[in-house]
This record gives structure tokens, C-alpha cells and sequence, in this order.
């Protein structure tokens, strides 16, 4: 997180880290196009010829945090390819909440495991403890065969300490629930490690009824 | 573990944000932009960097202002708009509209990107169209000013309506963000290019000084074993001499007459304590050479002397087994400088082998001829850096079993032997090639093996003559 205490501006960085093709970069499409352009800037791909993540997609969000104090949330993908272990480790830095987007495809649990296990590593290189980081989990292409059941999935989720959401990001599915979902627990957790309602006056529960009133989720949808 | 560094300045890749329009936007490229848009618009338009750095400008001097300025009020008036407009910022994403008492204006216009203001640009001077007739405060400004004249020269400043004037800033926001965007991905994509190069570079580096730290470790241990093995055979052989040493004796009937049965118990202790002492000389030969300690006594060798001692060495053992022994050697050869006893060391475990490795009724030859050294050099700048010292090369050959291809690399391995069942056969320990290997290149020369399975197999030994 970057505070501008005199420009009055707060920026969390939010990272979908994940295997590679389990729809990251969808993801973020998914909420550019759900999300007004009011609230969501341009989003900025750097891709290869081949429409494979490069570097990273990169998606502001922009909301107010009334008392006319700004916050604004980067969204970043990284590249899935093992290859690009380098920049996946350069994207994750300073990373304020990680959105890990798996496939739900059984033949995928492999990649899905693995590239897991990457990104805790990864979040331990960056000096980020990986057991106190704020991390939700998407499965995603719910719409494919050969996928894990709803009910398997949710019994496995009991027994994680991670929120669990399912998503077919290519027709939007799931995806605002997601990014809703890591915003409230990476909020909570940049709340009790700054005190940003004591130093800027902004009181969490209200911010997020914004952020989700935004995203065009009401209170009443909870 | 160190955090990944990123270094270069004024760049924050974990966040990829951009604080000014000049990190990333070419003053070029925003001249070239004002420059179309004064064409299209007949408007003077500066754009300023975040920290009110002037980054591009293309106006016209209004000439209203060079007539005011002949005047003393005039001149104050004009350069506290010029002041005024320079310090306007806007605070907010909204235009900023800067109104004259000459009815001239300016619009000040920030800039965004990504919800953050990055700089601003200014329109004007210009009129407003809906202006109808010379402000009473222009006029008064002095009394000498020429009435019709500042008229003249207010109409002739461009004259913009309201909406206008909105759809003109809002099209050159839009220019601007477009411009942005596209650098700010350029820049992004080239920073993040050189960061990930030095990161895997970083990684990579780290790797590499774990290996080395293992290598290390593994070259030490390896030295430990070598003194290991050097102080062992060491202590080993001094009982074992005795022991030898007392089964002479016996042998000798010192000790009084033996009987045949008691005779033959003790040949065999002295036969095993030979073998034994042999295995021991050859671990303490290869601990010595692994640790570079093994000392040459040179001195002057005749090639043909030596296959003639190696050959009368092995006729008795040779013909035990009706193995023929030939020998050739060409005249003329140079004297070479070695030692002696360890070329002798050479080439008998060659002739060991072929004669071990042979069946009954084989021919073994030995033969030493001219060549030419071949250095290392692998033909680049040969003619330079080859040189033209000859060699003699020493050929041990036999027709015995032989060895396919893919032994031949692994037979210079200590311990190595090519079958279980050959060894069991054959005896040995698998050290004499070994030993060989290193003696020859202590020599500065070096071994080559060709061989056919079932056909014969030759050992060249190859030493270079000695340098002029
Ligand atoms: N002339 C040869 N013909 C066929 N095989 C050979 C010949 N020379 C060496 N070899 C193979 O190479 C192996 C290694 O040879 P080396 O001289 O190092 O050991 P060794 O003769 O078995 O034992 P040591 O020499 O220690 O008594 C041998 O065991 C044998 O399998
Ligand atoms: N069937 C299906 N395909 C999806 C879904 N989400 C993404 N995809 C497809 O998966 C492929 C890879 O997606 P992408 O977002 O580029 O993956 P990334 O490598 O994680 O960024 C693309 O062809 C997407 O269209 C989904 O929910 N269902
Ligand atoms: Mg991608
Ligand atoms: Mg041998």
C-alpha cells in the first residue's frame, strides 16, 4: 500500500496470480467491462503476439473515499508461464492482496498446486509472510467439462483458512463476488496494520458499502 | 533472501504508476501535438509538467500585449497575466477559467492519469465570443491609448464560443490520454524488461555461488579422502612388510625344515602379501598424483631400450600362456626425457592387460614409432599456436576380448571394470589404467585406447619429445 498523506490518496495494489491460461487476464477484462469508466481506467495489456501475458495486465480502479481523499486499486495479472518466474516475482512485490485464480479443470490440479506453491514462495522472497498475506481463491471455467464438482469443491474449502469463490470469467461469472471478496479481506487486514480509519477517517464497513454500491452490489445483495 | 532490487529511478514497479508527464511523454512528440493544434486552432496552448516545468509550447505574441506594453500600466497589466495564468493549477479534474480586465482569457486544464493529476495545459489568450465591445477597464488603462486601435488588436485574438472552447480542451485531454497511455505501456514494458533481466540475472548469480559453495565443499572432501587414503596405505605397509618379510624367512627354512604342507601355507601368505602390498602401492600412487605430489626423477630414456626391457620382462609370463610376444620399434628415434621407472610403470600395466585380457595362444606387440604432437589447440590460430615438436608413441596390442565403445571413456576411472564376472576371471583391483592416465599426463603426454569387441584392443601412449 502507498499512502500520499498530502495528495490525500491511498493506493492498494491487488495481484491474480495463478497458472497459466486459468483466466486471469479475463478476469480483469471481466471487471473492466462490469465496471463503469468513472470507476475503472484503461485496461493495459503487455502481451505477447501470441496473447500470452508478457509482463503483466494492469487495471486501475479508482473510488472516493469521501473528505475528498482517493483510493485507488491496481489490479495486476502475472504471466503463468514457469518461464517468467522473474517478473511474476518483480509483479508481486508490494502486493497488498493476491486473488490466485485456478482452473477448475481436474486435469489442471497439477499447474493449480504448483503455481501456488510459487506464489507463497514468492510472496516469501518479496519479504511478504505468506501465511498472514490476504489471499482469496477463484475456480474458474466452471462452465467447462471434466471440472470439479460444486460440492467437492466447497468440502475442500471447509478445510482451508482462504475464501472460495467459483467463476466463469469469460461471461463475467463470479468475478466482481472475487475482487469484492479480496477487497473486504485485504481492507480488514490494511486496517489493522495502519489504522486507516483512525489517520484518514475512513471507517472500513462504509467504505466497503461503497466500493459495493460501485460495483453495483448493494447492502441488500450481502 | 534479498528482496528484488528496482533500481531505476524514479520508477516503482510495484505499483507502475507514473508521477509526471515528463517520465514518460516526449517533449517532442507534445510540440508536435500543440504545434497541429495551433494549426487547426489558431490557439496558443503550453503544456506544463506536474512540477511546473514549461515541457511544450506554441503560441503566437499577441500584439495586443506589445502595444499595452508601450504603456506603464499596460506593461504591468500584462505581465501580472502572464504571472497569474503561469501560477494557476487547478486542484481538482475541472477547468479552471482565468478572466482579464481586458476581457482576454485564459482556460487551465489538468491533466490526469489513472486518477492522478500529472500536469496541466493552457489555452490562450483568447476571447470569448460572446465578448460584445472593449472592457471599460482595457480603456481605461491609460489615457494616451488609441481607442480604435486596442479594439483592432482585441478582434484580432481568436475568438472561441463557450462550447467551442469545451469540445477543443476536451479533444486535447483526450489526445493527451491516449498519448499517455501508450507511452506509460511502452515504459512500463521496457522497464519491466530490464528489471526482469536483472532479476533472473540476480537468481541466477545466486544459484550459481550455491554451486560453487557445493563444488567446493565437494573438492575438499575429496582432498580429505585423499590424505586419508595416502596415511592408511602409509600404515599399512609397514606391518605388511614384516609380514612378507618373516613368510621369507620361513620360506628360507631360517626357522628350521618345513613340511610340504606347512611349505606351501606359507607361499601362499607370501604370495597374498605381495598382492596385497601391490593394491596398497597403487591406492598410495593415486592418492599422490590426485594431490599433484607424485614426483618425476628425469633423466634421458631410449625408446628402443625400453620396448626391449618391457618385452624380456613379460616373455616368461607371456609364454606361460603360449601368448606371442613381437615387438617393433623404428630407428631413429629421439631420446626422450621421462622417468624412467615410471614409464617403465606405464606401459607393463598396459602389457598386464593385454596379456590378462588375451586368450591363451594371442599375440601381444609392442611397438614405439615417430608422430606428431598434437597440442590442444583445436585448429584455431593453429598456425600459431601449434607447435612442430615431434613425439614417440608407444602402441601395446593385443587379440584378446576387447571392449565396446562405451566402455572405453569410463576405463581410466579408478575402480572401473567392465564386467563383474570379467573381474572375478581376471582379478585386479580396476586402479591399473587409472594410474596409467596420470602418470602419462605427469608426463605431459597423454593416452588414447581403439578397440573391437572380440578382436584386440591397442593402447597408444603417446610422449612428446623433448622441447629444443
Ligand atoms: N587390453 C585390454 N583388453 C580388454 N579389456 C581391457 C584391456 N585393458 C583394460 N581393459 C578393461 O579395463 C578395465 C580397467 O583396467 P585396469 O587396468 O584399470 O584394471 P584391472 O586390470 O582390472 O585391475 P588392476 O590393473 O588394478 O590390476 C579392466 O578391468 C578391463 O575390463
Ligand atoms: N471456458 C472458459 N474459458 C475461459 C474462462 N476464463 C478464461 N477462459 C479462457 O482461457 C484462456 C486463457 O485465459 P487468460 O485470461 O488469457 O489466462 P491467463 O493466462 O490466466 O491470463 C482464454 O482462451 C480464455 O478465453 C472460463 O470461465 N471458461
Ligand atoms: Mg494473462
Ligand atoms: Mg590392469
Amino acid at each position: 500500500m502507498q499512502v500520499d498523506f498530502h495528495g490525500r490518496e491511498i493506493t492498494v495494489k491487488l495481484v491474480y496470480y495463478g497458472p497459466a491460461l486459468s483466466g486471469k487476464t479475463t478476469n480483469l477484462q471481466a471487471i473492466h467491462q462490469l465496471v463503469t469508466a468513472e470507476t475503472a481506467g484503461r485496461l493495459m495489456t503487455l502481451e505477447t503476439r501470441d496473447d500470452r501475458t508478457l509482463f503483466f495486465d494492469l487495471l486501475p480502479l479508482t473510488f472516493s473515499g469521501g473528505k475528498n481523499l482517493q483510493v485507488r486499486f491496481k489490479l495486476f495479472t502475472v504471466p503463468g508461464q514457469v518461464m517468467h518466474n522473474a517478473t511474476r516475482r518483480l509483479v508481486l512485490q508490494g502486493a497488498d492482496g493476491t486473488a490466485f485464480i485456478a482452473d477448475s479443470q481436474k486435469t489442471e490440479t497439477k499447474a493449480n498446486q504448483q503455481a501456488f506453491l510459487n506464489m507463497r514462495e514468492n510472496l516469501s522472497e518479496n519479504g511478504i509472510d505468506p501465511d498472514s498475506h490476504p489471499v482469496v481463491i477463484q475456480f474458474n471455467k466452471r462452465d467447462l467439462p471434466g471440472v470439479r464438482t460444486d460440492a467437492e469443491i466447497d468440502r475442500m474449502a471447509s478445510k482451508g483458512r482462504e475464501p472460495v469463490f467459483k467463476a466463469v470469467a469469460i461471461r463475467g461469472v463470479g468475478v466482481i463476488e472475487t475482487f469484492l471478496g479480496l477487497t473486504e479481506l485485504t481492507w480488514r487486514h490494511l486496517e489493522a496494520k495502519h489504522q486507516l480509519h483512525e489517520k484518514f477517517g475512513l471507517e472500513p464497513e462504509e467504505f466497503l458499502s461503497t466500493v459495493r454500491e460501485r460495483l453495483g452490489i448493494g447492502r441488500a445483495a450481502e | 533472501m534479498t528482496a528484488p532490487s528496482t533500481e531505476a529511478a524514479g520508477f516503482d514497479i510495484a505499483l507502475g504508476d507514473i508521477a509526471d508527464l515528463s517520465e514518460v511523454v516526449d517533449r517532442e512528440a507534445l510540440r508536435d501535438i500543440c504545434r497541429s493544434f495551433f494549426d487547426l486552432f489558431n490557439l496558443s496552448v503550453r503544456i506544463y509538467a506536474a512540477d511546473d516545468t514549461l515541457l511544450a509550447s506554441v503560441s503566437e505574441p499577441a500584439e495586443l500585449y506589445t502595444y499595452l506594453q508601450k504603456f506603464p500600466k499596460g506593461r504591468k497589466v500584462v505581465s501580472e497575466t502572464v504571472d497569474q495564468v503561469k501560477r494557476t493549477r487547478p486542484t481538482d479534474s475541472s477547468v479552471l477559467r482565468h478572466q482579464t480586465i481586458m476581457g482576454i482569457v485564459y482556460d487551465v486544464v489538468p491533466i490526469t492519469y489513472q486518477g492522478r493529476p500529472v500536469g496541466r495545459f493552457v489555452i490562450g489568450p483568447f476571447v470569448p465570443a460572446e465578448l460584445e465591445q472593449v472592457p471599460k477597464a482595457l480603456v481605461r488603462l491609460d489615457p494616451n491609448l488609441d481607442r480604435l486601435e486596442v479594439r483592432d488588436l482585441l478582434m484580432k485574438l481568436p475568438r472561441v464560443r463557450a462550447n467551442t472552447a469545451e469540445r477543443i480542451t476536451s479533444h486535447l485531454r483526450g489526445v493527451l490520454d491516449l498519448l499517455l497511455f501508450s507511452s506509460h505501456r511502452a515504459h512500463l514494458t521496457s522497464e519491466m524488461h530490464v528489471a526482469s533481466v536483472r532479476e533472473s540475472y540476480r537468481e541466477l548469480a545466486e544459484k550459481t555461488s550455491k554451486l560453487q559453495h557445493a563444488y567446493d565443499r565437494l573438492k575438499e572432501l575429496d582432498q580429505l579422502k585423499s590424505n586419508f587414503l595416502a596415511t592408511v596405505s602409509h600404515e599399512l605397509r609397514t606391518p605388511l612388510t614384516s609380514i612378507i618379510g618373516y613368510s621369507e624367512m620361513l620360506e628360507a627354512n631360517i626357522a628350521g625344515e618345513l613340511t610340504g604342507e606347512q611349505r606351501e601355507f606359507v607361499e601362499t601368505i607370501h604370495q597374498k602379501g605381495n598382492q596385497l602390498l601391490g593394491l596398497i602401492s597403487s591406492l598410495l600412487d593415486l592418492s599422490k598424483l590426485e594431490q599433484g605430489v607424485m614426483r618425476l626423477t628425469l633423466s634421458d630414456a631410449d625408446p628402443k631400450a625400453v620396448i626391449g626391457d618391457l618385452a624380456s620382462t613379460f616373455l616368461p609370463h607371456a609364454m606361460k600362456r603360449e601368448i606371442a610376444i613381437e615387438t617393433a620399434c623404428e630407428e631413429g628415434l629421439p631420446t626422450l626425457r621421462v622417468d624412467p621407472l615410471r614409464l617403465k610403470q606405464i606401459l607393463s600395466n598396459l602389457a598386464e592387460n593385454a596379456i590378462k585380457f588375451s586368450a591363451d595362444g594371442g599375440t601381444v606387440r609392442f611397438a614405439a614409432r615417430y608422430t606428431d604432437w598434437e597440442d590442444d589447440a583445436d585448429g584455431a590460430g593453429a598456425v600459431l599456436m601449434g607447435s612442430s615438436r615431434g613425439a614417440v608413441a608407444f602402441d601395446v596390442v593385443d587379440t584378446g576380448i576387447g571392449m565396446r565403445a562405451s566402455e572405453l571413456e569410463k576405463i581410466f576411472d579408478a575402480f572401473y571394470q567392465v564386467d563383474g564376472s570379467a573381474t572375478r576371471e581376471h582379478g585386479g583391483t580396476g586402479l591399473g589404467l587409472s594410474i596409467v592416465k596420470r602418470l602419462v599426463e605427469a608426463h605431459g603426454g597423454n593416452i588414447s585406447v581403439t578397440s573391437t569387441y572380440g578382436e584386440g584392443t591397442t593402447f597408444t601412449v603417446t610422449i612428446p619429445e623433448p622441447e629444443e
